[in-house]
């Protein structure tokens, strides 16, 4: 009669699984390994509902001039800007995305978007969390269809002793479209992990089937997950504590959640995904303030998403969890290259795609916007990538999921972008605290003395510019144990922001370098 | 199946599958369609429509309903009804303009310290004036259907509660009548020109926001995209020539009264506007401040706007999976009625709620309540009176009652999450069921507990269910079996299993015999006044009843 008793009886391979037997002798797709245990990467969603204005938060300082032309009474002075990489400034209210960037804890995709961008948001938003293309409607979502590969039952059946725990968790009331399966939505929504309270449902019968039995159906076993997963939710919650100070729930929301969410992953919940937001995205009027275009709505909105993500990233580093949580933004569109005259900005088609984590490749992928000369009222930013590559790359790089799977799960003509730079699955005590390069003189002009410590085992070591290129390999071979010293001569060098990358087995840190004239 | 078959089918991705199995299959949906309903008109069938008409029927107005019949059933919800009276100054002392117990509508604000108390005030009255019509509507469909407009022509996060009453009213005084006039009324009502920015089109700066909402979701909705800029109905440059045929209207500023808006000629953009295709290539010429109306005119010209309005009634009032068949029988008929009566929607509705397809037994009992359904069927199914004495308290509990447990629930009035309205009547593939999650149930199951147990309040001003009363209004209450069935058919929309009347029994009557429930009953029936008889039955009947509330088949209508 009750559906628990089905549980036991369906997870026949959950001893298998306890038992650490070998999980490769199962026949399974890559998938299935990667959400059952092997596989130990986050992925955090942040949904910036409305609509960003990419040029007002990522501003291409080679078009500053054009731009100055069609988005004059909205557009921040040079001056204020916080210039990043080159050529390109993040909006003043960035101060923590900033100083993530200069850590080489985030990533910059230019130009998101996806061929005939529709410009409404619940159509756009659909085709964000779908990864449909903009001509087809589909009703499951690009994680759910993911996570439906290895759990193709559930939620008969789940939880079990072998998943214990829930495959996706939406901070809010409302569950994530970008988990929907084709049966449920493999999304929990919870909106405080610390207040889950147990449901009363008086089973008795299975429901007709009919559309009054389905929906019952549904009732029944949201009730039920409800309780199975309040338990292990609360029960991680509490084992953990943040390392560092979260800004209150009244004054940035988005950093509560962020908050949890660090809570739940420290306590040790095998959740794959977890799904933000922040609304207010969609400025048609008065984005700046009038008086003083770096402060107002959009400042107040970036200004919160900057504070949440500096401070989950510095309590993720300091957790020891920064080699498994990456997070990304997305937002249904990007606004116009013209401003109106509400001081706002209208529905547009691509924005910049934000990453953030200690291995996302640092500094920007792509090309700045090209603003036209003079362009029209309805102009917006061009695509230069779909979506659908950059999910796709999280999904190979992040969830190693097989390359024909990605094209299976999003599209056939799926290309890989350099999202991800080689973090090994590490578990979080084989990071070693000598793996790290101290450099000195720091900033330098000339010669920079480089310190590091390994075991035996291959060691690479590279400089990168501020755009994430590999300028030159300094050492990559097979070193003793020990400690290494190499100066480097870097006077043929530009003046400006450098990142050595150092690898060994185990890991991979970066040390920024400021060279100087 | 290879795996590639299977993804296939994940994604819905061939045409033929493009209803997921999260909904019902075909076999198992409606087939009936928009005749006349000729069959008995039993309880079940009483209580079906009334649950979809009204907010939480009672069990007297259920067998009232059986006893008219349905045509005179029909006849009294759809029948005209006066305005409700305005809401009022229940305890500010310190309004200027509005003495207590009077109506603050279209009074003038003072300006100073004292104006923001007044906002306030004013906005809390509004809030425990809009419970009071979910609790005093009676037998009329005009509540939902105002519910429903709301839902359809939103607006949100408006600070002056006098733009909210002015548009809240424009709904309901037009609840059931034309849509296409109704629109117009909307496109100038001083709060839809704040929410959309109306405000700021103007013809060196046209604002497109109104303008594209009034196509995707207020007159002829958006169909699939088949070309750059192409939506079936309209395309993007109709979204700009529209914007344009709308410049120069505004709102008088807000927190002056009367609320108001206005054509201002210089803010208006004077050229011949041309449409696309999609309407006829028609030009519309300068009419400066009939333009918008001449717009509307020309956009419900397309009997699109019919069949659009009508797929959102069927989802509002009976179930969200529209299968080709039921576009085929019910929508389609049912547009043709609505545009055979010039867009009055009256008649459309009716015959809906009338029809063969309404009463089968496959349209009962699918629908998730929304969070204001759930509450008012909790309030009003039992009765539950507030103290009306004080006015001022009783405003108060309007909002400490269903305002709050609304937040957690996920519906705020005057509040939907976006300009398309709650989820649940519009997210594929889900719907409805956007309402419930782990973060939303919670709410509900508190709400049906506090009320049966502790209650709200104090005192004489407490606001608590009656187990006792509303358990003396059922036909022979003695009878233990009885008691569960006549329970379950006011709460739940469909029978419940044997095995899940058992299970109530044994919280009634933990482990004994049925009997013994006649014995304590007939004994606290034969002792008035006999408190510790009285509070042993009340508690039993309480906890049965948070029981049923708290099953998921209460969630459901």
């Amino acid at each position: 009669m009750k559906r628990r008793k089905f549980i036991q009886t369906t997870g026949l391979s959950v001893p298998l699984l306890v038992n650490g037997m070998n999980l490769r002798a199962m026949p399974k797709s890559p998938v299935f390994s990667a959400i059952n245990g092997e596989n130990d990467k986050v992925l955090v969603l942040i949904q910036l509902n409305g609509g960003n204005d990419g040029l007002a938060t990522i501003t291409p300082l080679d078009q500053y001039d054009r731009l100055a032309n069609v988005r004059g009474n909205i557009l921040i002075p040079q001056g204020d800007l916080l210039e990043v990489g080159v050529n390109n400034a993040f909006h003043p209210a960035m101060t923590g995305l900033k100083s993530q960037f200069d850590d080489g804890r985030m990533s910059i995709v230019q130009s998101v978007g996806y061929p005939n961008q529709n410009r409404s948001h619940f159509r756009s938003t659909d085709i964000w969390t779908s990864g449909s293309p903009a001509n087809e409607q589909w009703t499951t979502g690009w994680l759910g269809r993911y996570l439906q590969e290895g759990a193709p039952d559930y939620p008969t059946g789940y939880p079990n002793a072998g998943c214990p725990d829930p495959f996706a968790i939406t901070m809010g009331a409302l569950v994530s479209e970008t988990c929907q399966g084709t049966a449920t939505n493999f999304s929990l929504a919870i909106n405080d992990p610390f207040n889950l309270n147990p449901l009363l449902d008086l089973e008795g019968s299975v429901p007709p089937n009919t559309p009054y039995g389905d929906e019952l159906n549904f009732l029944r076993d949201t009730i039920e997950q409800t309780n199975a997963y309040g338990e292990v939710i609360t029960q991680a919650a509490s084992n953990a504590s943040n390392m560092v100070t979260y800004p209150g729930l009244d004054a940035n929301p988005l950093a509560n959640q962020l908050k949890n969410v660090a809570l739940m992953i420290a306590g040790g919940l095998q959740t794959k995904v977890y799904i933000v937001s922040i609304g207010g995205f969609d400025t048609h009027a008065n984005q700046i303030a009038g008086d003083d275009p770096s402060v107002g709505i959009h400042a107040n909105l970036l200004s919160q998403l900057s504070v949440a993500v500096d401070t989950f990233q510095r309590d993720l580093v300091m957790l020891g969890l920064d080699q498994r949580v990456l997070t990304m933004t997305f937002s249904e569109f990007g606004r116009r290259i013209r401003s109106n005259d509400s001081l706002g900005t209208d529905h547009g088609d691509a924005a910049p795609l934000m990453l953030f984590g200690s291995c996302v490749a640092p500094g920007f992928i792509g090309d700045n916007p090209e603003i036209p000369d003079n362009p029209g009222v309805q102009d917006a930013v061009a695509m230069q990538y779909d979506f659908r590559n950059v999910y796709g790359s999280v999904l190979m790089d992040w969830f190693e999921v097989a390359e024909d799977d990605v094209k299976n799960l999003l599209f056939a003509d799926f290309n890989h972008l350099p999202i991800i730079e080689g973090c090994e699955t590490t578990s979080t005590d084989d990071i070693k605290p000598e793996l790290e390069a101290v450099a000195f003189p720091n900033p330098f002009s000339k010669t920079v003395n480089i310190k590091f410590s390994c075991g035996y085992e291959q060691v690479k070591l590279s400089m990168f510019n501020g755009s994430a290129q590999e300028l030159q390999v300094l050492v990559n071979k097979k070193l003793n144990s020990g400690q290494h010293q190499f100066s480097y001569d870097g006077s043929h060098l530009p003046a400006g922001t450098y990142y050595l990358h150092l690898q060994l087995e185990n890991g991979r840190r970066k040390t920024k370098l400021v060279v100087k004239n | 199946m290879d795996r590639r078959t299977t993804l296939a089918a994940l994604f819905g991705r061939s045409k033929s599958d493009k209803v997921s199995k999260a909904m019902p299959s075909l076999a198992t949906t409606v087939l009936s369609g928009l005749d006349p309903y000729t069959g008995p008109f039993a309880y079940e069938h009483a209580a079906h429509l009334l649950r979809r008409t009204i907010f939480g029927p009672t069990y007297q107005q259920i067998r009232e309903a059986v006893t008219n019949g349905l045509d005179a059933t029909l006849n009294t919800l759809f029948a005209d009804q006066p305005l409700p009276s305005e809401p009022l100054n229940v305890g500010f002392a310190e309004d200027p303009e509005v003495p207590i117990g009077e109506s603050w509508v279209d009074k003038p604000y003072t300006q100073g310290n004292i104006a923001q108390m007044i906002l306030g005030y004013r906005r809390r009255s509004l809030s425990s004036w809009t419970v009071e019509r979910w609790r005093k509507h009676g037998m009329s469909i005009r509540e939902k259907m105002t519910l429903f407009w709301h839902n359809h022509y939103v607006t949100a996060g408006i600070n002056d509660p006098n733009l909210i009453y002015r548009y809240i009213t424009t709904l309901r005084e037009n609840a059931l009548g034309n849509f296409r006039e109704l629109t117009k009324k909307v496109t100038i009502d001083p709060a839809m020109l704040i929410y959309l920015n109306g405000n700021q089109n103007t013809a060196v700066a046209p604002n497109e926001n109104y303008a594209r909402e009034l196509l995707e979701l207020f007159s002829i909705g958006k169909g699939p995209a088949v070309g750059p800029g192409d939506y079936t109905n309209y395309t993007e440059d109709d979204v700009v020539a529209m914007a344009k045929v709308l410049t120069g209207w505004r709102n008088t500023t807000q927190y002056t009264v009367p609320a108001g808006s206005e054509f201002v000629n210089s803010r208006h953009d004077q050229s011949t506007k041309q449409l696309s295709y999609r309407f006829d290539n028609i030009e519309i010429p300068n009419m400066d401040g009939n333009e918008y109306a001449h717009l509307i005119d020309v956009i419900y010209q397309k009997d699109e706007c019919a069949r659009f309005i009508c797929r959102k009634l069927y989802r509002w009032f009976v179930y969200y999976v529209i299968t080709p068949d039921i576009e085929a029988n019910v929508i389609q008929p049912m547009a043709q009625i609505m545009i055979d009566n010039d867009y009055e929607v009256r008649s459309a509705i009716e015959a809906l709620l009338g029809s063969e397809h309404f009463f089968d037994m496959l349209s009962i009992g699918p629908m998730i309540k929304n969070p204001i359904d759930f509450v008012m069927s909790v309030l009003n199914t039992f009765e539950v009176e507030y103290n009306e004495t004080n006015l001022e308290v009783y405003y108060r509990l309007l909002i400490g009652t269903v305002g709050e447990a609304l937040e957690g629930m996920q519906m705020v009035p005057y509040n939907p999450p976006s300009v398309a309205g709650w989820k649940a009547y519009y997210q594929e593939p889900v719907f409805y069921r956007n309402w419930i999650s782990s973060a939303t149930l919670p709410p509900r199951v508190n709400f049906s507990n506090r009320l049966l147990n502790q209650g709200f309040g104090q005192g004489v001003n407490m606001v608590k269910i009656d187990a006792l009363k509303f358990t003396a209004s059922i036909d022979d209450p003695f009878d233990p079996n009885n008691l569960i069935d006549e329970f379950s058919r006011i709460l739940h929309p469909q029978p419940i299993s044997q095995e899940q009347k058992d299970l109530l029994k044994s919280i009634l009557i933990p482990g004994l015999p049925d009997f013994e429930w006649t014995v304590e009953y007939g004994d606290y029936v034969n002792n008035p006044g006999n408190t510790d008889l009285e509070a042993a039955v009340r508690a039993k009947l309480e906890n049965m009843l948070g029981a049923m509330m708290s099953m998921p088949e209460f969630y459901l209508s």
